[in-house]
Order: structure tokens, then C-alpha cells, then sequence
């Protein structure tokens, strides 16, 4: 037999075009070997020769799951560039945007989670609450993947009926609660493919710089919305979920309690939302000098470097998306562990490669 | 058994005639049940024959002819070995059957598996391979229960004639043994809990990744006919009245099937695929706990 088995750059296990080789000693794994760049799209060369406006509108597209935190980040950096104060309104309409993608993200997770490990039902139980999600941000936004929700200075369309999206967001927890976490948590076929599997240790996760949920289930308590709280964070009570086990069980369990914690974000965002403008004008002057944004995302921080001369053209726009840093401790997971593990193991991570690409 | 009865069991029931149409039902039956469970609508009855039509139609890819000899037999082979093996089946216990058919049948259904297992490696795919390295080891692992159960049913009965064993075999060791053949189904159908010879998100289709047109159309026939052979074999050990009219029996036999293949998929619908050690240990300690419980029973308590 070939030492050398190649998952990607299409297989069924990916959602996206990569590609791992593993140098295999039978069914266990010796060495792994991760290749990107199958999708390349030079987005932030194209962000250079178009205006701010339209770059709003493309770097939406970095992402086709979480859109909204690229033009949240983006419309952060020119803010920042600008001086301009963000309306109390706007900003919990985009904690409502932010979270709901979150869960959908999350749900989106879980669901390919539990395909990849051969449970389709558990997969169609996820997609058709992740579909209530949709349909709720298609009821906010218009829109069900790029929600054209945030521009500099506060958001695009108002909340008109807050009550429907504190309802959902309830269902949806309640859903989250009785049917999916205690499957994901008690079912023993599950169990038996998730635990102890694709262990990542807390100093490994610290020295690789991991982020997000994958760091989160290592032990390390970090999240952007409680170390450097944007919008308005700081004023929500909300937990963040840590697990020290490091394994791919880890990390569903702490998307899940992330999922109800999001919920429990809109709920609040939503009861507290003022009355008042959602913008700061129809056009913000972006001024000469550089700014950087960060927020975290359902992946981890997403970050954003803008340079602007003064034009209507920023100088430089700089992408860093937080599977970029995730997808390297794939290759350190995978080690020793079988075959069987490896599609597992790398959707843990909840990789996005058309993010990586950009 | 005379040469017509042979013939009418081979061709018609529960043969060719019988066991063709039924095994696109059963097909169908499970992808429907699944369906229903996960909240889709599923395929209409159907849909297995025009699948089996559709990849018949297909032109067979050019190979070097050796290789394209050993895919195109394989698969019949394997649909040949299942169909001996249902026209052994003891549907009606009285006129058939022969000393020793035990032994024939237990060989018939090692044929899929086997021919499975040379198709991985003649197609020369690093999934083919690792299919077929996957269906070795399983086959291995269930070997053990399955053989053990029908060994304890064969000294409970002491004959090794298939319609002797389905009437006489007592219960106590009639029910260890039954568990021990239902807990291999699963495995040796490839459905979930224990789907991993042909797990997608691992290895594609295994050891039939690069059959196509044609040969995928009979490797589909034969994995239909394995079915209602082993649901088949199970329900004629499940249902030993003797002295039921030939009719009742008939009935009685499909059933049986029928309600097992629906038990089969909904277990499969509620379960994640293991891991392969996972599975052989399954089989190791759980199944051989079992046959080896059938066995003792059946020499202890004679």
C-alpha cells in the first residue's frame, strides 16, 4: 500500500478545496501535510483599486459563512480612522447581526461534525434549526448569507420587530438545550468518536497561537468580546465556555454552550436597544493614516488592517482570518491518530479556507 | 432435493424471481425509512431499479484486460454467491434442503465480502485498497459471533441441515445465537453503526471506488441480494413452526425480513459510523460473548 493517502483537494470530507496528505502506517497516521491556496482570490489586492464603498461590499465576500464579521471589522477600522461614534441603536442591532451569525456558523459547524463521523440525522437535526436561524436574519437583513447589514458610521436597515427576533433566539435555545447538546454529550456512538480524540494541550495551543473555540476547549479562557469588548459588549452578561480536555469533544461542547450563550447575547441586545439613528450619516470621510480592528468571530479574532492616504482608495487592507492561525495545530492533531479520525479532527477546527484564501 | 425443486428455489423463490425485485424494495426501504427520520421525503419505490438501469446504461471504462476482467467478475461473482446461497434458505422446510447445506451457505455468504475484498485491491485505488484492508479486518471480527452462532444452532439440532437445524434447535440456544446474527447484519449489510468499509468521509465508497457503470450497477445488485439473504436467513431461524400451511410460511419469511430491514435502518439512522477498532472490539467481546453463550448452552444443555 502507498504511505501517502491524500484527503483533498476534493473529498467528501471537506467543505472547501485543501489538501491534507498523510504519511499513514496502516490505518494510523505518522505525519500530516496541509496544503492551501486552492482558491485564491486576491481580495486585498483588488480592496487597493476600488473605492471604501465597494470594498464594503467585497470584503462581505471573503466569507460565505461569516460575512458579517468582515464588514463589521472593516466598518470598525474606518470608524476608527475617522473618529466617528457609532449610535447605541446601531450597535445593538449589530450584536443581534454578529450573534445570529454566530449561531448559524456554530450550527453550520456542528451539522458537517456530525456528518463527517457518518450521523446524518444528527446532521439534518442541525441544519433545520440552523434553517430557523437563517430565516432570522433573512427577516432582519433581507438577506440570508451576505446581509449587507454594517457600514461605516452604524448599520444599513433598522430592527423593526424585536419582539420576533427575541422569540427566536429563545426558541432557538430552547431547541439547542433539549435536542442537540445532549446528543452531542450523551449519545455513545458519539462519544465514542469524539473523546480523547485530536487532543490539543493548553501550552501547544498557547505556542501555536491557536484562537477562537479551538482555543477555548484547550483550556485558554481568550475572546476578544471580553478582553477588548467593541459595541456592547461590555454592558452584556454573558459567559464565555472553556473546557481544559483539549479533544475534538471539547470543542463541540463549547461551540454548544457558546450557541446558547449567543442567544442569550441577542435576547439581552434586544431588550435593552434604544430608540435613535442606526448610522452616523450617509457618508464618513475617511482621513490619511492607519488603523487596526479585531473582533472575534464564530472562529476566533478576525483582524483588519487599513491604511488610507486621504482618498476614496484605502492604501493597504490587510485580512488576517482566524483559520489562518487554527489550521497549522491540524497537522500537530492528526499525529498518531487513524485515518478515521483525520476528517474529524480537521472539521474541529471549523476550517475556512475560502476566508484563508482570500 | 430434486433438480426442479433446486431450480425453482435458484430461479424463482426465494431466488432470482423472489429476491431481485425484493432487494431494490429493501433498498429503497431503508433509504426511505432514513429519510423519514431525518425530516426529507425520500426516493419513491422505485428509485434502486432505475438506479440499477441508469448505471447499466453506461458505457464501462477502458482498463487493461486483465483488470477489466477481474472488476466485471467480481461483481458477478458476488451476485452468483448470493443467490446460491438464498435458493439454500429453508423457506419451506419439508422439501428441500440436503446434509450439509450448513457448510455451503456459510461459504456462499463469504463470497461478497471476499470478492469485495479483491475488487478494492484489483482497482488499484489507495481507497479501493483501504476498503478492502477495512472489509478484511471487519470480516475477521464478525466471522467469530456468526460462525459461532450457526455452529451452536448446528449442535442444538445435531445435524448440519439447515432445515433441520430451523425446526429442532431449542430456544435457549435459538435466542443467543439469533442476538449473535443480528448484532453481525449491520457490518456485513455496511450500514451504520458499523459502516466502515465504505465510510464516504473517510474513504469514498472503499473497496468500490473505481467501479463504475455496469460493474457498480451488479456490486449494487449484489449488496441488495446480501440483504434479503442474510434478513432472509435470520427470519427462517426466527420462524421454526413446522407445521404451518406453505403460504403462512411464505408470508411469515417476508415479514420477518421486511420488519428486520426497517429495524436495521432505523438503528443506522440513530447512530454515528465507529471506528474501525472500535467495531472489531464490538464483535470481538459483545458478539463473541454471545455465540460462545449460544455454544455452551447448546453442548451443556442438550
Amino acid at each position: 500500500m502507498s504511505p501517502v493517502i491524500p484527503v483533498g483537494p476534493y473529498h467528501p470530507a471537506l467543505e472547501e478545496p485543501y489538501k491534507i496528505e498523510l504519511d499513514c502506517d496502516g490505518e494510523a497516521v505518522r505525519e500530516a501535510h496541509i496544503t492551501v491556496g486552492f482558491n485564491f482570490r486576491a481580495i486585498e489586492w483588488l480592496a487597493e483599486r476600488k473605492n471604501y464603498t465597494q470594498d464594503l461590499a467585497l470584503v462581505e465576500r471573503v466569507c460565505g459563512i461569516c460575512s458579517n464579521v468582515h464588514t463589521l471589522t472593516f466598518s470598525r477600522a474606518l470608524e476608527q480612522l475617522a473618529g466617528v461614534e457609532v449610535p447605541a441603536r446601531a450597535q445593538h442591532i449589530r450584536v443581534v447581526v454578529h450573534e445570529a451569525e454566530r449561531l448559524h456558523s456554530h450550527l453550520l459547524w456542528a451539522g458537517i461534525a456530525a456528518e463527517v463521523i457518518g450521523f446524518q440525522t444528527l446532521f439534518m437535526t442541525c441544519f433545520a434549526l440552523r434553517e430557523k436561524v437563517m430565516d432570522l436574519l433573512e427577516a432582519v437583513s433581507g438577506n440570508r448569507v451576505n446581509y449587507a447589514m454594517n457600514k461605516p458610521g452604524g448599520v444599513t436597515r433598522d430592527i423593526v420587530d424585536p419582539g420576533m427576533v427575541a422569540a427566536t433566539a429563545q426558541a432557538i435555545r430552547t431547541a439547542m438545550e433539549r435536542e442537540i447538546i445532549p446528543v452531542f454529550t450523551t449519545d455513545r456512538t458519539v462519544r465514542a468518536r469524539c473523546a480523547g480524540v485530536g487532543v490539543l494541550t493548553r501550552d501547544e495551543a498557547l505556542a501555536w497561537g491557536a484562537l477562537g473555540p479551538v482555543a477555548r476547549a484547550s483550556g485558554l479562557p481568550q475572546d476578544i468580546r471580553k478582553a477588548a469588548p467593541y459595541e456592547i459588549y461590555d454592558r452584556l452578561d454573558f459567559e464565555v465556555p472553556v473546557r481544559p480536555e483539549g479533544d475534538v469533544l471539547a470543542r463541540i461542547v463549547v461551540r454548544a454552550l457558546e450557541i446558547v450563550e449567543s442567544c442569550r447575547i441577542i435576547e439581552q441586545a434586544v431588550d435593552g436597544m434604544p430608540a435613535g439613528p442606526i448610522d452616523a450619516g450617509d457618508f464618513i470621510p475617511v482621513p490619511a493614516g492607519e488603523a487596526c480592528a479585531r473582533i472575534e468571530g464564530p472562529r476566533g479574532e478576525v483582524f483588519y488592517y487599513v491604511a488610507s492616504d486621504g482618498s476614496d482608495v484605502p492604501l493597504r487592507v490587510r485580512i488576517r482570518t482566524p483559520t489562518f492561525q487554527n489550521m497549522p495545530t491540524v497537522a500537530l492533531m492528526v499525529r498518531e491518530q487513524t485515518l478515521a479520525d483525520v476528517p474529524l479532527i480537521q472539521a474541529s477546527i471549523d476550517p475556512c479556507y475560502s476566508c484563508t484564501d482570500r | 432435493m430434486t433438480v426442479g425443486r433446486a431450480l425453482f428455489q435458484l430461479l424463482v423463490f426465494p431466488g432470482l424471481l423472489y429476491a431481485v425485485p425484493v432487494a431494490w424494495l429493501m433498498l429503497w426501504m431503508e433509504r426511505k425509512l432514513t429519510a423519514r427520520l431525518q425530516g426529507r421525503i425520500g426516493p419513491p419505490f422505485y428509485q434502486p431499479f432505475f438506479d440499477f438501469v441508469k448505471l447499466l446504461a453506461k458505457r464501462p471504462l477502458p482498463r487493461p484486460p486483465l483488470q477489466a476482467l477481474a472488476m466485471s467478475a467480481l461483481p458477478v461473482l458476488a451476485v452468483a454467491g448470493t443467490l446460491g446461497a438464498l435458493a439454500l434458505l429453508p423457506v419451506f422446510p419439508h422439501s428441500g434442503g440436503f446434509t450439509g447445506d450448513l457448510v455451503l451457505l456459510v461459504a456462499l455468504l463469504e463470497i461478497p465480502p471476499l470478492c469485495a475484498v479483491l475488487a478494492g485491491f484489483v482497482s488499484r485505488s489507495i481507497y479501493g485498497e483501504l476498503g478492502a484492508t477495512r472489509e478484511a479486518v471487519l470480516s475477521i471480527a464478525y466471522s467469530l459471533p456468526f460462525l459461532a452462532a450457526l455452529v451452536a444452532l448446528a449442535a442444538a439440532a445435531n445435524s448440519l441441515s439447515l432445515s433441520v437445524i430451523s425446526q429442532q434447535a431449542m430456544w435457549q440456544v435459538r435466542l443467543p445465537a439469533l442476538l449473535a446474527l443480528a448484532l453481525c447484519l449491520p457490518v456485513k449489510l455496511r450500514v451504520n453503526p458499523f459502516s466502515v468499509a465504505n465510510a464516504e468521509q473517510e474513504i469514498y465508497a472503499g473497496a468500490t471506488t473505481e467501479f463504475e457503470g455496469p460493474r457498480l450497477a451488479l456490486w449494487e445488485l449484489a449488496h441488495g441480494l446480501e440483504w434479503v439473504a442474510l434478513t432472509g436467513l435470520w427470519a427462517v431461524l426466527a420462524f421454526p413452526a413446522a407445521n404451518a400451511a406453505w403460504p403462512l410460511r411464505a408470508v411469515v419469511f417476508v415479514a420477518i425480513s421486511l420488519a428486520l430491514v426497517l429495524v436495521l435502518a432505523a438503528v443506522a439512522a440513530a447512530t454515528a459510523r465507529l471506528k474501525l477498532a472500535q467495531a472489531a472490539r464490538v464483535y470481538w467481546l459483545w458478539g463473541s460473548a454471545l455465540g460462545v453463550l449460544a455454544m455452551v448452552v447448546a453442548v451443556v444443555w442438550p
